[in-house]
């Protein structure tokens, strides 16, 4: 560490660019991971807080909440318990005098049942009857307030926000939490549609009904729209950039150690034995390496701070320390690259003549 | 017993038709107390003789031996060792780490060599006694040639090796400083019995030898 340290010390500008490059490197790989699951979050947000494990739908719905309709001689059929809630939904405009218009989502649920029960409320209450609705916070990010009398599509007439909510998205858009009757209403279907699906917290639940089909939690989230597109979008620009910031250190630190050649032949020469070398020469690129990542944490933090509220950046800690651990290795394998020369430096090449 | 002996050594690179053969039979020994003068020109063997003698490359026939220890039965690491403990270089070119100051250089013979270095006085007055006592946190790069090559000298001499390969010492030197450098050599042999090689086409450190040998189409021959 002292030959790494006096180094770095001694040329400042060299790594500080190198550096650089880490933080760059680092700060871009940061904020796409933060992205990517702020975004895959805003599509499941919703069906985290609820709190399931299943999802019965209609078989013919492709395996989509929205699209699907469950009748209520299907679900009379279903034999619920405590562990089941009806659930509906419907995409929705949301207007108020005086604020945006929002595309929502609009979530009908039974008041009684356990989705209703465990909805977190941040301020205000659950509602209590049919013209009353619980909101995501992001309506009160656009301006609406407690008691706004908001109307839903054009023809639904208006519900009174009573409540908000926090991490209330799904697919993307904020959610409007209701009553069932309420999402007839805007899915303009009679009484004898019960729902467009049924939730279970019981891992179990396994309904054998004709025309209902029953999915994981997990099977639901990767049929929503877009999200397995948008995942494995992310993924693999977050892969490519790994791989392509692997090379690029990679490579500085190759043409580093190149450029150190000569020094390394005199301290061989005088006896100094080549594990010295080698270990600092993978400990200066550990130390770059970690100094760039704690920079480019640093900047990332900041730039949560100055983003917009709406911006959908979230970060989780498995995937963050996943992204760190990446970019360590990729300097490690950096610096082992050159390791190989400084092993065959050949001391005979500083006596000349 | 000689400090070092390189007896019947040959040196031979490339094969076949392209073979130069750059040392041939050389039998040479260096004593404790003795500063021994390699003269030759340019590309006349003297390096490859020094890095043969000082274990950094093999020779392709023939035997050097360091006080007891014969360096062809030694493995790299061993050899390193040896030359860390017992053999101090003296090189012509690239003599210091460019991003260590002075007393950096010494710092950091202490960090792989915690013993049997020159004291902080003895340092100090070797130094002192170079010139260069004014100049312990200077980088090399801020250093005339001159003294870069002193530094190097006292580099050589603070791991306090019992031999010392010198690689053309003398070579930015004017001749005020040869005549420093050369009565230095020959004091730390008599005074510190160490067995001093130098390898030189500076004629002028003849006064400070005390056995002279001619290099010449790598066959050495006494002066």
């Amino acid at each position: 560490m002292f030959l790494a340290l006096r180094e770095i010390r001694h040329e400042k500008l060299r790594y500080g660019l190198i550096v650089g490059m880490v933080v760059l490197v680092s700060y871009l790989v940061f904020v796409l991971s933060g992205l990517a699951y702020g975004l895959a979050q805003q599509n499941t947000q919703a069906i985290s807080s609820w709190g399931t494990s299943k999802i019965a739908l209609n078989s013919d719905a492709n395996e989509s909440l929205s699209q699907s309709l469950l009748t209520t001689a299907t679900t009379d059929k279903l034999a619920l318990s405590d562990h089941e809630a009806y659930i509906g939904q419907a995409g929705v405009v949301a207007k108020a005098a005086g604020q945006p218009k929002l595309s929502a989502q609009f979530v009908g649920l039974q008041a009684h049942q356990f989705v209703a029960r465990n909805l977190k409320v941040t301020s205000g209450q659950r509602p209590a009857t049919a013209r009353q609705i619980l909101v995501d916070d992001s309506f009160h990010d656009n301006g609406y307030r407690l008691g706004d009398r908001v109307q839903l599509n054009a023809t639904a007439g208006k519900y009174t926000i009573v409540g908000f909510t926090h991490n209330a998205k799904l697919s993307v858009a904020p959610v409007i939490y209701g009553s069932l009757g309420t999402w007839r209403t805007l899915s303009h279907v009679t009484a004898n549609f019960k729902a467009s699906g049924v939730v279970s917290n019981d891992a179990h639940f396994a309904p054998k009904t004709a025309g209902v089909q029953t999915l994981t939690r997990q099977q639901f989230i990767n049929k929503l729209p877009g999200y397995s597109a948008q995942n494995t979008t992310f993924t693999f620009m977050i892969a490519f950039l790994m791989v392509i910031a692997m090379v690029v250190i990679a490579v500085f630190l190759y043409i580093l150690t190149m450029q150190k050649l000569p020094n390394y032949a005199v301290l061989r020469a005088q006896g100094i034995p080549a594990s010295v070398l080698v270990k600092t020469t993978i400990s200066q690129a550990m130390l770059l390496v970690v100094s760039g990542l704690v920079i480019g944490a640093l900047l990332t933090a900041a730039t949560v701070l100055a983003l917009p509220a709406g911006v959908p950046m979230s970060f989780n800690l498995p995937l963050l320390a996943g992204v760190t651990v990446g970019i360590l290795l990729t300097g490690v394998i950096g610096a082992l690259i050159p390791v190989r020369l400084i092993l065959r430096v050949d001391p005979v090449s500083v006596i000349g003549g | 017993m000689p400090a070092l002996t390189l007896s019947h050594v040959t040196k031979q690179f490339g094969h076949a038709t392209n073979q130069v053969t750059v040392l041939e039979d050389i039998n040479f020994s260096a004593t404790a107390g003795e500063v021994s003068l390699v003269l030759g020109p340019s590309g006349s063997g003297k390096s490859t003789f020094l890095t043969i003698a000082g274990g950094i490359q093999t020779p392709t026939t023939g035997q050097v031996q360091v006080q007891d220890q014969s360096l062809g039965q030694l493995t790299t690491k061993a050899r390193d060792a040896l030359r860390l403990n017992k053999i101090g270089f003296i090189l012509q070119a690239y003599n210091l780490v460019p991003y260590l100051t002075v007393q950096d250089q010494f710092s950091l013979v202490d960090r792989v060599k915690p013993q049997g270095n020159l004291s902080a006085a003895d340092l100090s007055a070797l130094l002192d006694q170079l010139g260069i006592g004014q100049l312990t946190q200077q980088f090399p790069a801020e250093l005339s040639g001159g003294q870069t090559q002193r530094v190097a000298i006292a580099r050589a001499l603070y791991q306090n090796p019992d031999i010392i390969l010198a690689d053309e010492p003398t070579a930015a030197l004017d001749s005020a400083r040869v005549a420093v450098v050369g009565q230095l050599l020959h004091d730390l042999a008599k005074q510190h019995h160490k067995a001093i090689v130098v390898v030189t086409h500076d004629l002028r450190l003849r006064d400070f030898a005390d056995r002279i040998y001619q290099i010449m189409d790598g066959q050495m021959t006494v002066a």
